[in-house]
């Protein structure tokens, strides 16, 4: 084993795998987005080149999903970011009770799609939704709201279903992180005279910057993609109001049959997170 | 509630070769591969297997329970493993999907089994007309049925002195009347399955799946006033463009609403929350005297590929004869698809067993061509909510909708 | 007195009021769960239940077969935790220790994997493991999540990684071990909070993973995801059944963690490096 051999014997096994689970498959959606594919007619497939590409974008609902996308991911992202780190640096401080917090802060996290999208929608429910009764009764809201029928609200209770379900993630990711400061750096800093302030935004914060990026970044892939909350809690509604990117593509392949379209809008979402993954990283070069 | 069915057309003359050569050898020993689904998750057919394995020595029924998910979970397994040649020999399929299946061509038509099988003169011929393909053929065996009818307060109604409503126009005065504080008169369903609502209120109220007809001026007026039931009368909640199956029915037992549409399948919840006060009677008519009761069904279909089409067709109309029939029906919570276990039916009240039989009659599906289940899934859903929410005209979604079943 | 009250208000206040957001829905449905059905639908919204009753969660263990289910989504997640670190450490290691050609273009070529929605894979990897006889065993499950979290894992580990500095592997080097004793020894036992958290990560993952559960599975081996979607029917919704298993379901991956978090402690501290 030598210097150059030995990282790729490393990473053999991983690449194995994925290139067995992985590689074929999206070949497979690769080639569907440039034929003719429609589920229930699988004996014709005609090679369509981008036209399949054409229609996914001349599609009105498209764009609309893009936008919902964007803020479904923007959105959600940055409040789950911010409650989970919160909680974590709070779990990183000693009080008696904290392996306890810890353990129960993961609970959202540890539950099924389905559950929370069943349990969120009956709690907003209009007539029957405890989010109403009580609203109500302390008086937060006038009157009881329709939350998923109303396009201006339906957005912000999904969203507001993710980050329950997503804080969790970045809580223990970056409470893992803020162990991997060496308390030597803050002891010298303190002896620098720095305040709590100071400590956080010159020790903490540059220490966990890579943790920071990295699971920034996994996690707006992740929610990005996915479409099992929306589709339970509304799928995709009322109208378009809620309908994302990846939603949009697997209606299109599994409801309407057209599989070839469904693959196309796919692989645009695949290059839209590409695109802003080297952008993200030219951005991390430039430093 | 009612589903994509998936049927699947084999290549006729080699199946009816193969059947040739099974029915010269009867007791050759079989394994039959059934997909099915039932709401309880306690209930089961193994009883049912047992009896028919007894009777039928040579023949073993290797049941599999997939999970319904809403529906979209069952077709997507069922769907996934037709494709990849991985598929039961015979599955529960619905209606709604056999146009598709059809063109996939993964069903064996029954034809030839059902002249001549005995059972077929105990279900009734308005349930066998609904059940043939567009090819002519029939591939799908019914074992369950339903029809929607509509729920009503009686108790309400009574005290409001209203009569049961035969009219559209009928219905809507009393909806109006019931409507109050906190009490809307009609659930109405926003969701997928609101396309039934739909049909009921427009296709009776003058429209018609024909050429030109979803977009004549009744066919407009008539799903102006079913939008305008949300809009402007305001007698359904303002949840309705996303309320579903569980809203409806839980508006219903928590006596916010005074009536919806649904059918027998949800009877005995009802009752059990509201006793004697709710009753069902068939939909009201349009002015036309048109009505339209959505037919659900349940059905058994053979596959193709299906290596003993024999054994599986003698399990399947083993379970559409009469005693097995009711005896599933009561683990499904359906209704019996055979005449004569419908006269001692006794697993829901009365009252609710003589709607869905008056409603036979004006019993309906959508049209069996392919749009149909993208139309149901997605197209209906997302066009109807943006008219019940102002953003889209309804006369521009009939014209919509009229291009999509008559291009 | 001033400290532990200084403790209350800036770290066990906030701390609650984040549990109560975390834990509220859960709370909720674990009093749905141990509650008469008919509850759910009165009017006004009865928060208090009228009578309690265990009749739920003793129907689902005993009538159902949610235990099987729960042993089930045991053994894929466990499997997943012990295939994906087992396949992401080493993958992670040579990241962060080596630069090599092609090293950039590796690490986002694993992101990738992540960027296309499964649900559009998911008909194509029906057909490879049906011919690769896999159908509806455990190692479909398991390599099938292994695969999809895999990028995750490696990125996360290579972060954590990346934390620790690289004088402790030259000293180790420099001492004549070998790069595997290196990983072993050294690294290994430092990295202990990222192997948790990324642990916990791919149990999580796999353990509510819905669409391979149902699709690649389901007769045999059938997880708690599948399991939990029998209790949605045609006409109605087993509420109560459906409440009870939700509640337990995300029992398992909590109690773990509040087995492990334990080693959440920080790795580095003066004279870790050994002479």
């Amino acid at each position: 084993m030598n210097k150059r051999t030995t990282p790729w014997l490393l990473l053999a096994p991983a690449l194995l795998i994925a290139g067995l689970y992985v590689l074929f498959p999206v070949a497979q959606a690769l080639s569907m987005s440039l034929h003719y594919v429609n589920l229930f007619h699988p004996r014709t497939r005609p090679f369509v080149g981008l036209t399949n590409y054409l229609n996914a974008l001349s599609d009105p609902v498209f764009w609309r999903s893009l936008f919902n996308s964007f803020i479904w991911v923007f959105g959600s992202v940055s409040m789950q970011f911010l409650l989970g780190f919160g909680a974590a640096l709070l779990l990183n401080r000693s009080f008696a009770w904290r392996g306890v917090a810890r353990a129960l802060v993961i609970v959202p996290w540890a539950l099924p799609s389905v559950i929370i999208g069943l349990i969120w929608t009956w709690m907003l429910d209009f007539n029957l939704g405890i989010v109403n009764a009580l609203g109500t009764r302390l008086g937060l809201i006038s009157s009881p709201i329709a939350w998923l029928s109303r396009p201006d609200t339906a957005m912000v209770a999904v969203m507001l279903a993710v980050v329950w379900q997503g804080f969790p993630f970045f809580a223990v990711t970056l409470l893992a992180g803020l162990q991997g400061i060496p308390a030597e750096l803050y002891e010298a800093a303190s002896l620098d005279g720095a305040s709590t302030a100071g400590k956080f935004w010159h020790v903490t914060l540059p220490g966990l910057a890579s943790v920071i990026a990295t699971a920034l970044l996994l996690r707006m892939i992740w929610v990005a993609n996915s479409l099992d909350l929306i589709l339970v809690m509304t799928g995709g509604g009322p109208g378009t109001a809620t309908l994302t990117l990846p939603l949009h593509a697997m209606l299109t392949a599994w409801s309407g049959g057209n599989y070839g379209k469904g693959s196309a809008l796919a692989v645009i979402l695949t290059l839209i997170l590409l695109g802003g993954m080297i952008f993200s990283l030219l951005g991390k070069r430039k430093q | 509630m009612k589903r994509r069915t998936l049927l699947k057309a084999a290549g006729a003359a080699a199946a009816i070769g193969l059947t040739q050569r099974l029915y010269a050898f009867p007791n050759k020993p079989a394994t039959v591969r059934w997909w099915y689904h039932f709401d309880d998750p306690k209930a089961s057919p193994d009883g049912l297997i047992a009896e028919f394995e007894k009777a039928n020595p040579t023949i073993r029924i290797h049941a599999q329970s997939i999970p319904w998910g809403g529906g979209s979970d069952y077709d997507t397994r069922l769907y996934t493993a037709l494709i990849a040649n991985h598929g039961p020999d015979t599955a529960m399929v619905k209606l709604r999907n056999l146009p598709q299946l059809v063109e996939m061509e993964v069903l064996l038509p029954i034809d030839q089994y059902l002249d001549g099988w005995p059972g077929k003169s105990d279900i009734s011929d308005a349930i066998w007309k609904l059940h043939v393909a567009a090819d002519g053929k029939h591939y799908y065996l019914p074992l369950q049925y339903i029809t929607t009818y509509l729920y009503l307060r009686q108790d309400w109604f009574q005290k409001e002195g209203l009569q049961t409503p035969k009219t559209l126009s009928d219905f809507l005065t009393a909806a109006r009347a019931l409507t109050g504080t906190d009490r809307w008169g009609f659930g109405l369903r926003g969701d997928s399955g609101g396309v039934d609502f739909w049909c009921t209120f427009v296709i009776g109220g003058g429209a018609e799946f024909l050429k030109g007809e979803l977009s004549t001026p009744a066919a407009l007026a008539a799903n102006q006033w079913y939008i305008d039931l949300y809009r402007k009368n305001k007698v359904c909640p303002p949840s309705s463009p996303t309320d579903g199956f569980l809203q409806t029915i839980n508006n219903m037992k928590a006596g916010r609403t005074a009536m919806t549409i649904h059918h027998i399948g949800s009877a005995n919840q009802l009752t059990q929350e509201l006793g004697d006060s709710i009753t069902a009677v068939p939909v009201p008519c349009g002015p036309a005297g048109k009505a339209w009761s959505t037919y659900g069904d349940g059905s058994n279909a053979i596959f193709a590929n299906c290596v003993n089409p024999e054994a599986a067709w003698r399990w399947i109309s083993y379970l559409s004869s009469a005693p097995a029939n009711v005896a599933f029906n009561k683990l499904a919570g359906q209704m019996t698809v055979t005449t004569s276990g419908a006269k001692d039916w006794n697993l829901h009240p009365k009252r609710f067993v003589d709607a869905t039989t008056q409603s036979l009659a004006s019993a309906r599906t959508l049209p069996l061509v392919e749009q149909t289940a993208d139309f149901v899934r997605t197209v209906w859903p997302q066009t109807n909510q943006e008219e019940l929410l102002g953003q889209a005209a309804p006369d521009d979604a009939m014209r919509k909708f009229e291009q999509i079943f008559f291009p | 007195m001033k400290g532990r009250m200084k403790t209350v208000l800036v770290t066990e206040l906030p701390m609650l009021a984040i549990l109560a957001f975390a834990l509220g829905p859960w709370l909720w449905m674990l009093l749905s769960s141990i509650r008469p059905e008919r509850d759910m639908t009165r009017t006004p919204l009865m928060i208090w239940p009228s009578t309690l009753t265990l009749a739920h969660h003793i129907e689902l263990l005993e009538r159902t077969s949610f235990v099987e289910n729960l042993r089930d989504s045991l053994i894929v997640a466990a499997g997943t935790v012990m295939v994906g670190l087992g396949l992401a450490l080493p993958a992670a290691y040579a990241f962060s220790r080596f630069r090599f050609r092609g090293r950039t273009t590796m690490r986002s070529l694993f992101l990738i994997i992540n960027m296309f929605p499964i649900v559009m894979l998911i008909l194509p990897l029906f057909i490879l493991m049906r011919q690769l006889r896999l159908l509806d065993t455990y190692f479909a499950l398991i390599s099938a999540h292994a695969t999809f979290t895999l990028p995750f894992a490696i990125w996360l580990l290579t972060s954590y990684m990346d934390g620790i500095p690289t004088e402790l592997d030259q000293a180790a080097l420099i001492d004549g071990a070998t790069r595997w004793q290196t990983m072993r020894f050294v690294i290994l036992p430092l990295v202990g909070p990222g192997m948790v958290a990324v642990g916990i990560y791919l149990f999580i993952t796999s353990w509510n993973e819905y669409l391979f559960a149902l699709v690649l599975a389901g007769e045999q081996v059938r997880t708690v995801t599948v399991a939990l979607q029998m209790f949605i029917g045609e006409n109605g919704i087993n509420w109560g059944l459906l409440m009870a298993g939700g509640t337990l379901v995300g029992l398992p991956a909590t109690v773990l963690f509040l087995l492990l978090q334990r080693r959440l402690v920080g790795g580095l501290t003066a004279g870790a490096v050994k002479g």
